[in-house]
């Protein structure tokens, strides 16, 4: 039976005095002695609790009595005494103290958060998106459109013909794709900035004035209203929630403590990914409605190639397609000139 | 170890030390290298299990951190239990999905969940620094949070209220009362220094070690000077930053943000108020507040002082944002170490004593005094 001794402060839990002794490891057990020899401690190995061994920090040993002791081991002496009393470090501790498990385990993470970014999430929450019963989600659609009404939202100043008629051939178009999706279309007007249409939750389409009067053509707004309708139909509002939700915890588990800053970048680029791929989806979606209504592709062609004379004009294309949460407009100019090449090829026949 | 002197040959404290007297500095051993591993480790083992050993990671890293601060030789030790961690964050989770959704479901659901976050907000606090004290100890004994249920909402009920009413008010008011909003709001911004100090106040008059209580000399008036000169800060940031960003907004003018999305300009706008605040105020906030906290906190015959400054801890932030970015966030760890080192190693403590009579005056709480039965039902971080 081998005996290791090691000098060590022990704090007894009841006063903040440190009291000199010596540590025996003996056998399976520890002793605590007073430089004299008296005895204040005597406990198996087991049974007390023994902290784990970092580079700068002296172990710690609670015995069932309350005591505490700190024994510094710069030499790890203690640490292979502990292993021959059947002491063993956990699994974990022996896992992060072997640079290239731990490698192997970096490697593993990064791996694992790709998959769950780019394969589990996308899944899990278009489960989440349709598992959400319709009531919720119209309750939802609602209170924010009431919410938009009451602050920034302006009754249409369209007239009343025009309106009808867009609704009109929106619906026929809408029969055609997406026979049985609810949905609601909503005309609003927002000033000068309100270029622009919505898809809420719940099947709630908003077309602002500000749109149908830029485009100055029925063809381009029903283009716009099938991408929107794309929305609802892929559910994508709620997707998106569900996803930024998702992101957040995978950002939140990286990063151990929820640091507000540093842990929100990575979810806005990552929530900026996630939205070009829906917009890429309900661009898809609006050139099938256009098709299945008999529209030509032109008016939205048109409309996008005007919408890019004006960036060019400003430079937003000067902006990282990263860094924007729709696809880069050439791309969406030539998505729909390859449409219109089809619909000529169609025509000849 | 009396008489110690800046580097700047300043004397840390303005009198010198009498005959007798102790000062003690926190030193810290954690180091980089060694976190990272930890660091490794426990989010991988958190990502398998779906979060679950989030809490036991929680315990591995506050171990880590607490046993590698020293003071007087001695190291600090955390106790706090994985599973009642656990339990804490579940219920936190619960708090903070409802406050979050309630009100896109419905007013009254939103209603709801703001009654219940001022019914159990303040006794959660409360239990939150009785677990996170209670865990900690130094030389044997452990610190602790004596408070009653009473005095907890005394405090906190009133500075929930105040911060959570404009959220309140903006989503059941119409457009007519807007300015009724505003009011709300500013007024929550002038309360937030009061806020800040009520809460700082309560911890430290309440937090105890060993059967001693520590004391707190109300600052509120540097609070709101402080607040005042970080404000001045954030305007100065915000308004180089706008500048930029202006001129950006300048070229974009007319720029059509089709569809739903945000438009670039919020999104520029957003990075250069986000980058102002963190690198300017919130170094400038953390040290000054820290510094005028502890030089009125005191443990009987202990007194505290942090040297931190707030260029120092602007840099070491913007030291650790660029790595982080340019590391993909694996210089993480290493920054949470360099944070901590700067943080506690400007930490001392003076005493008229020496620190031998003092700790030979030091017990143990009594057995059985207010807050033992928190330590084992949950745990949760508040991060205050």
């Amino acid at each position: 039976m081998s005996t290791s001794v090691f000098p060590a402060q022990r704090f007894d839990g009841q006063s903040a005095e440190a009291q000199h002794v010596l540590l025996r490891v003996e056998g399976r057990s520890f002793r605590v002695e007073t430089p004299d020899g008296a005895v204040l401690e005597s406990e198996p190995v087991r049974q007390a609790s023994v902290s784990e061994a970092f580079e700068h920090v002296p172990r710690l040993i609670r015995f069932g009595s309350g005591a505490t002791l700190e024994v510094e081991d710069e030499s790890g002496g203690l640490a292979r005494a502990l292993v021959q009393a059947g002491l063993h470090p956990s699994a974990v501790v022996r896992l992060q103290g072997w640079w290239p498990a731990v490698l192997v385990a970096l490697a593993g993470l990064v791996a694992l958060i790709g998959l769950a970014y780019f394969k589990a999430l996308p899944v899990a929450a278009r489960w989440a998106a349709f598992a959400l019963p319709a009531r919720i989600e119209e309750r939802m659609g609602e209170q924010l459109l009431l919410t938009l009404d009451k602050h920034y939202l302006k009754p249409s100043r369209l007239d009343q013909d025009r309106r009808e008629r867009l609704t009109q051939w929106f619906a026929e178009g809408a029969a055609r794709v997406a026979p049985g999706v609810p949905y609601r279309l909503e005309f609003r007007s927002m000033g000068k900035d309100g270029v622009n249409a919505f898809a809420f939750p719940g099947g709630i389409i908003v077309m602002l004035d500000g749109l149908v009067e830029f485009a100055n053509s029925e063809d381009a707004t029903l283009g716009v209203l099938g991408h929107e309708l794309g929305h609802v139909v892929h559910k994508h509002v709620a997707r998106e929630v569900f996803q930024s939700l998702g992101v957040g915890v995978l950002a939140g588990l990286f990063w151990g403590d929820f640091s507000g800053t540093a842990a929100s970048v990575p979810i806005v680029l990552g929530m900026l990914r996630y939205s070009r791929a829906f917009e890429n989806e309900a661009d898809e979606f609006s050139v099938t409605f256009l098709r299945a209504s008999g529209v030509s592709a032109r008016g939205l062609h048109d409309f996008f190639t005007r919408l890019q004379q004006k960036e060019e004009r400003y430079g937003v294309d000067a902006i990282p397609e990263f860094l924007s949460s729709h696809p880069p407009t050439p791309q969406r100019i030539e998505r729909l000139a390859r449409e219109m090449a089809r619909e000529e090829a169609a025509g000849r026949k | 170890m009396s008489n110690e002197v800046t580097k700047g040959g300043q004397p840390a404290v303005s009198a010198p030390l009498p005959p007798g007297a102790t000062s003690e500095r926190f030193v810290f051993t954690g180091s980089g290298s060694e976190y990272f591993r930890i660091w490794v480790v426990n989010v991988l083992l958190t990502v398998l299990t779906l979060g679950v050993y989030s809490a036991w990671a929680k315990v591995r890293k506050a171990r880590y951190f607490w046993q590698n601060t020293r003071l007087g030789g001695h190291v600090f030790d955390y106790h706090g239990r994985p599973v009642a961690i656990l339990r804490g964050r579940i219920i936190a989770l619960v708090l903070l999905a409802g406050y979050t959704w309630a009100f896109e479901f419905s007013n009254t659901a939103g209603i709801v969940t703001f009654v219940v976050l001022c019914v159990v907000g303040p006794w959660l606090f409360m239990r939150a620094q009785q677990f996170k004290l209670g865990n900690t100890s130094y030389r044997g004994l452990r610190f602790g949070f004596e408070s009653h249920p009473r005095e907890a909402y005394r405090i906190v009920l009133p500075i929930l209220v105040l911060w959570l009413l404009p959220t309140i008010i903006a989503t059941l008011t119409t457009d007519e009362t807007w300015w009724g909003l505003l009011a709300s709001a500013l007024i929550s911004m002038l309360a937030v220094p009061w806020m800040h100090h009520r809460l700082k106040a309560y911890q430290h008059r309440r937090a105890c070690y060993g059967d001693r209580t520590f004391s707190f000399v109300p600052i509120r008036g540097k609070f709101y000077a402080t607040y005042a000169k970080g404000l001045a800060l954030v305007v100065l940031g915000a308004m180089a930053g706008g500048f930029v960003v202006t001129f950006l907004n300048y070229a974009l003018r007319d720029a059509y943000s089709l569809l739903e999305g945000l438009t670039v300009e919020a999104w520029l706008y957003g990075i250069a108020a986000g980058l102002g605040v963190y690198l300017l105020a919130w170094p400038y906030l953390a040290a000054r507040l820290q510094q005028a906290v502890w030089a009125s906190t005191r443990l009987r015959e202990v007194s505290f002082r942090t040297r931190i400054e707030a260029s120092r801890l602007s840099g070491l932030v913007l030291k650790n944002v660029t790595l982080i970015v340019l590391t993909a966030g694996l210089y993480w760890p290493f920054a949470a170490i360099a944070l901590a080192r700067y943080r506690i190693e400007c930490m001392r403590i003076y005493s008229g004593v020496p620190l031998g009579v003092i700790t030979a005056g030091l017990h143990s709480m009594p057995v059985g005094a207010a807050g033992e039965g928190a330590l084992d039902s949950f745990g949760i971080d508040l991060g205050v």
